[in-house]
């Protein structure tokens, strides 16, 4: 390959995984926002939108496209019931970090839902197909699939309606309020309990969405959402938890050296480079690019 | 300090201190009694597989002991430690498999080891506060494993991990090894309870628990932060690496597969089962937790969903464990015997009930040695 189709490469993968971990990533940064939990169950949404997915193609013969529908549907649900069931009793109790007990009732939900799916379709990897078949080639050795244009349409369009939904609706309007200031919103009569299962499970409906459209590339199993995790735990704290804006660039940023350092020295590179990366920052901007000092809650 | 307090108060008033401060009583011959029993428990038990069991705990309770020095006193949220814990193993086996070294020496190279490696994370990691440690810790560990299962360079042996060590230098598989096994671990669990109870007796401890509960003010009354969690990175590094090397040389192989999601899901139910923050929680949930993946080693597909489904209960009821619950119950009953025998003399409730339990509360005021 020449220089140029490695950097166009490089360019297509970018935007690619840029966009996806924007997806997953911006869930786990509005649950932190408005809630202070550190979502572990994002990888398992990711997980489980690929095995809704993949079930609904084995039981109804419909496109595959709706099958995204299904999936948004699904991980929403489970989501909500992770919020009432493994976030909502710890809420507001006295003398207990809250924080500290949220991440680990959160990774224990992940891990009761992986182990089910293990239960449920056994370890071996599902393949999925693309939802779109075919592709267009740029240059001799670079190519598009449909599939990748439509993971960037769909991961971009889903991030649009997030933040008309945020800065529009209702509903999202809630949300932000409860994000920025959780007193004033009170005060305001906005019911934030309500806030926080919408947000719970509109990140779970995110994570459901990429989970849909990684499912070709990287199969549907129960450790799916393990890669997902890490890498969107990379985004979050690279960005700055709570930020929205600085999640997106740091999606971007992030998805740029992980295709760039795959590309041009091999793929086991990726992590721990991106590791070093973070922990430069992290010495340098202990609150990431975006990220305000944490303050007390709840 | 505290400590000069205490001294100087009648003796009274030094144990009530002691109390409210959150110090672990000693109880001697109860803790005398337990140790002597499990010593002599290898005789009493005849089935090699329950005492290798056992064995396994005695492991992860040093792990765990070493972990609760981090995550329960300081309140650091060091979920790292998996990887500390198989860096001292392969630290260990590759000393006994690359250099041939003495068994004693090859598990305080492992420890070093991973001591060193613990302060090389405590450097970064004391920047930053609360769920961005546990980022940058987990992350770490997660990079850490990766690069083992991809190393191609045949130190670590990739995926495969190390097996042909001598360790102990035991014959496998006979009564007397396994035996021996049983009291290297015990001596092992032994000793590390003596360090973590001395530790956090000592002024470090105090200083510790005060960083946690009140990070400005402590730093106010002298107590260097980065100084003194380092040291408690450093002393909960060395005692993870020994468990690591432990591993190693009782089972003889060491691989990635000790650390990982799975592993660090079940040594953290054992630590909020029993109890993060108290002396005797890691001891006790390390117990309950083998016992009932054991018994439920039948069914792998159920096990980790079961032990997950335990762990989010005790969380959601228990938030602070199963030791400190036992340790109220017990002061209730010694007050209400009290009662009894003192005819009509009302003592006072219990502290743990009295006190509105604020987030600085000590969690461990109730607690045995």
């Amino acid at each position: 390959m020449t220089d140029v189709d490695l950097f166009l490469q490089t360019l297509v993968s970018t935007v690619t995984q840029g966009s996806i971990l924007a997806l997953i990533s911006i869930g786990m940064t509005l649950v932190y926002g408005t809630l202070r939990v550190l979502n572990m169950a994002q990888g398992a949404m990711v997980m489980l939108g690929g095995f809704a997915a993949y079930t609904t193609l084995q039981v109804v013969s419909v496109p595959v496209w709706t099958t995204i529908i299904v999936a948004v549907l699904v991980t929403f649900v489970l989501g909500v019931l992770t919020y009432f069931i493994a976030v909502k009793p710890l809420l507001g109790r006295p003398g207990v970090d809250f924080e500290m007990t949220a991440f680990i009732s959160t990774f224990a939900a992940a891990t009761i839902i992986q182990n089910v799916c293990l239960l449920v379709f056994g370890p071996r990897q599902k393949p999925f197909d693309p939802v779109i078949p075919g592709l267009i080639e740029i240059t001799g050795a670079v190519s598009i699939t449909y599939h990748t244009l439509l993971m960037n349409v769909v991961a971009i369009g889903a991030l649009v309606a997030l933040g008309l939904f945020l800065s529009r609706s209702r509903y999202g309007l809630a949300i932000t309020a409860v994000a920025q200031n959780l007193e004033a919103a009170r005060l305001m009569g906005i019911p934030a309990r309500r806030a926080y299962a919408t947000t719970m499970g509109i990140a779970a409906a995110l994570a459901g969405i990429g989970g849909v459209l990684l499912a070709p590339s990287y199969f549907v199993s129960p450790n799916a959402g393990d890669l997902p995790l890490l890498q969107s735990l990379i985004v979050v704290i690279f960005a700055g938890l709570g930020s929205v804006k600085g999640t997106i660039y740091a999606a971007y940023i992030i998805g740029f050296i992980q295709s760039a350092v795959s590309i041009y020295w091999g793929t086991a590179y990726a992590l721990p480079v991106l590791y070093v990366v973070i922990l430069v920052v992290l010495v340098i901007r202990p609150y990431g690019l975006a990220g305000k000092p944490q303050e007390a809650r709840l | 300090m505290t400590t000069g307090n205490t001294t100087a108060a009648p003796r009274s008033r030094g144990v009530s201190l002691m109390r409210s401060v959150g110090w672990p009583r000693l109880r001697p011959v109860e803790m005398v009694v337990v140790c002597v029993l499990a010593g002599l428990l290898p005789f009493a038990l005849t089935s090699s597989f329950w005492l290798g069991t056992l064995t396994l705990a005695l492991i992860w309770m040093v792990l765990n002991m070493s972990w609760n020095l981090v995550l329960g006193y300081s309140g650091i949220w060091n979920f790292g430690q998996m990887a500390i814990y198989a860096i001292g193993g392969y630290a260990a086996a590759l000393a006994s498999e690359r250099l041939s070294l003495p068994a004693p020496v090859g598990l305080l190279i492992g420890a070093l080891a991973a001591m060193l490696v613990s302060i090389a994370l405590a450097i970064p990691s004391l920047r930053l506060r609360g769920i961005y440690v546990s980022l940058l810790t987990f992350g770490f560990a997660e990079v850490i494993r990766l690069l083992i299962i991809t190393d191609k360079s045949g130190i670590t042996g990739g995926p495969f991990g190390i097996g042909d060590f001598a360790g102990f230098g035991l014959e496998a598989g006979t009564p007397e090894t396994t035996r021996a096994l049983y009291w290297i671990a015990l001596v092992a669990v032994i000793g590390t309870a003596i360090v973590m109870y001395l530790i956090i007796r000592s002024p470090l401890g105090t200083g510790l628990m005060a960083l946690r509960d009140n990070p400005a003010l402590a730093a106010a009354r002298g107590i260097s932060p980065r100084r003194y969690q380092t040291v408690s990175f450093a002393i909960s590094g060395f005692f993870a690496g020994l468990a690591g090397g432990l591993y190693a040389y009782t089972y003889g192989v060491i691989s990635p597969s000790v650390m990982g999601l799975g592993p660090m899901t079940l040594l953290v139910t054992m630590l909020v089962v029993g109890g993060l923050g108290t002396q005797t929680g890691p001891i006790v949930g390390t117990l309950i937790i083998t016992l009932v993946s054991t018994r439920l080693e039948p069914y792998p597909e159920a096990r980790l969903i079961l032990l997950s489904v335990v762990l989010l209960a005790i969380i959601l009821v228990l938030p602070r464990g199963v030791v400190p619950v036992v340790g109220r119950l017990r002061l209730r009953l010694s007050s209400w015997v009290n009662a009894g025998t003192g005819g009509g003399t009302k003592k006072k409730r219990p502290p743990a009930k009295k006190r509105p339990p604020a987030k600085a509360e000590p969690p461990s005021a109730p607690d045995g040695g």
